[in-house]
């Protein structure tokens, strides 16, 4: 008999060490709280430029309704930019199986294209498809697009050759050795590239708001800047980094879920 | 050994490796000469005729310098501290935990959320620093954290079977078996300082890139805009291939 087996399981005790694996998971959390909490009454710097976190977490609890629809809408189009450029990756992907030519030619450009800064390219792509939504969605596909044409190309490349083979030699033909083995196959490849990308097309969407204006989280956080709305600035980063840390445990769960679901 | 039979497919596939980049290039071309993509996209051919005058080599190379220095000198720093912080996880591994956690935050807290508390900190000059840091810092401890855990238990035992302390364990041990799992998130943060940098810079630098980027494309200089651009992604991509060439020496050495 171990110690923690014989500890009745009270509710309070039960709670208290729920608290215990809390505080040192988070401990780190806090202690960043805690920091800004003590260098915004001690540094002595005005609090337009440093506000305490009391005041910046009832501006967002009071205005929610200010950030709400910006926040909805950066959401959407993350989401938007995920599904384009996740589902043309695929289809890249799969172009490239399919055709040498395509993969001999494809291939090299699209290693120097995945080190090129997508997010760095912001103003060149504003210029070009103008100051709007289009751009930003744009901007959403592109940072999608690559992790899933990579992951869904390394899959499809290193599947079961022994049962591509069984069903090649039971007269299956290539379209339905694609579909019946190679794209389930690839499923795993594209959760991962999801998990990869999901909280960076979040970051993408509000760095192109931020920097051309129009709706908005980024757009938000512009404005407020400039109009010395400190405590709204500083809301609306605490609500963009919620939601990309949200954004990015979502995508895990996604992945764990789909992982067991397709391997 | 190169069998006739090896090399013909590998000399068509850098022939068609090299017909891909060629066709891209035409295809830019072709949408600026054009134009069915509107002004802002010129033909390739002009911008790099207005990347062989002395004025904007002059203004690129100012910019560069500005940016460069600023990604290398964040690269370094963000992978002394992620490394330091990694050790004190190894050391303290009641912390470890928390750290990772913390690490998760701090890696997914919007670049844009950063840019005004650095400024109010740190001031405009040491901003694209920082922020570069701080992307380069997050690849190195990832990698670092799983190369440290990477080492096998039966040689972790021997080392504490004969009396190794931790410190001993992870100097002796664990980080020279890390090395390259280390190195390999080197790769990762070298384009990623210089992304850092050059966003850092979008918050109000003076000079860099980052600001170039932003006023050319607010003052609609297309030519200089793509210039900037190209530079940006050359910088980049000559970060990470200089490091997958250390990568290649230091794996030589370590595996």
């Amino acid at each position: 008999m171990t110690a923690l087996g014989t500890t009745p399981a009270t509710p309070a005790n039960r709670v208290a060490r729920g608290a215990q694996a809390l505080l040192s998971r988070y401990w780190t959390v806090l202690a960043l709280l805690l920091g800004w909490q003590l260098f915004s009454s001690l540094s002595g710097l005005n609090r337009i430029v440093v506000p305490a976190p009391g005041t910046v977490f009832g501006d967002v609890v009071t205005n929610i309704g200010v950030y709400l629809p910006d926040l909805a809408w950066t959401l959407g189009m993350a989401a938007a930019g995920l599904v384009v450029g996740m589902g043309l990756g695929t289809a890249l992907a799969i172009a490239v199986w399919s055709s040498r030519v395509v993969s001999g030619m494809m291939t090299p450009v699209a290693l120097i294209m995945r080190s090129v800064p997508v997010v760095a390219m912001i103003p060149v792509l504003a210029r070009v498809f103008g100051y709007g939504w289009t751009t930003v969605l744009v901007i959403t596909s592109i940072v999608s697009f690559f992790p899933a044409f990579v992951m869904v190309g390394a899959r499809l490349r290193d599947a079961p050759r022994a049962s591509v083979d069984l069903m090649s030699v039971l007269g299956a033909s290539r379209l339905t050795v694609l579909r019946r083995l190679l794209l389930p196959h690839a499923v795993p490849g594209l959760l991962v590239a999801f998990r990869l990308t999901a909280s960076t097309a979040v970051l993408g969407a509000m760095l192109a708001e931020y920097l051309m204006g129009g709706r908005g989280l980024g757009t938000l956080f512009a404005q407020s800047v400039s109009f010395y709305q400190v405590d709204r600035a500083w809301g609306t980063a605490l609500v963009a980094t919620v939601v990309s840390v949200a954004s990015f445990v979502t995508a895990r769960a996604v992945e764990r879920w789909g992982t067991a679901r397709f391997t | 050994m190169t069998s006739p039979a090896t090399t013909a497919p590998r000399v068509t596939d850098r022939g068609l490796a090299v017909a891909g980049v060629l066709a891209v290039v035409a295809l830019a071309e072709l949408v600026g000469r054009t134009g069915v993509a509107g002004v802002g996209w010129p033909p390739i051919s002009e911008v790099l005729l207005y990347l062989t005058e002395p004025s904007a080599q002059a203004l690129l190379g100012r910019a560069l310098a500005a940016t460069g220095t600023a990604a290398a000198a964040g690269f370094v720093l963000g992978t002394v501290v992620a490394l330091l912080v990694t050790a004190l996880g190894a050391l303290v591994p009641a912390t470890a935990s928390g750290l990772d956690r913390l690490a998760a935050v701090v890696h997914a807290v919007p670049l844009i959320a950063v840019g005004p508390l650095l400024i109010a900190i740190a001031g405009r000059e040491a901003t694209p620093t920082l922020v570069a840091a701080l992307a380069a810092g997050f690849a190195v401890f990832v990698a670092a954290t799983s190369a440290l855990a990477s080492t096998n238990p039966a040689q972790r035992d021997v080392f504490a079977v004969l009396g190794a302390g931790r410190l001993v364990t992870l100097l002796r041990l664990q980080l020279p078996a890390g090395v390259p799992l280390i190195v390999d998130g080197l790769t990762l943060a070298a384009p990623a300082a210089v992304l850092g940098a050059v966003i850092g810079e979008w918050f109000g630098a003076r000079r860099g890139i980052g600001v170039l980027l932003v006023s050319s494309m607010q003052n609609l200089q297309v030519n200089q805009l793509w210039a900037a651009a190209l530079t940006a992604a050359a910088v980049s991509l000559l970060a990470y291939v200089v490091l997958v060439a250390v990568r290649g020496a230091v794996n030589r050495r370590f595996l």
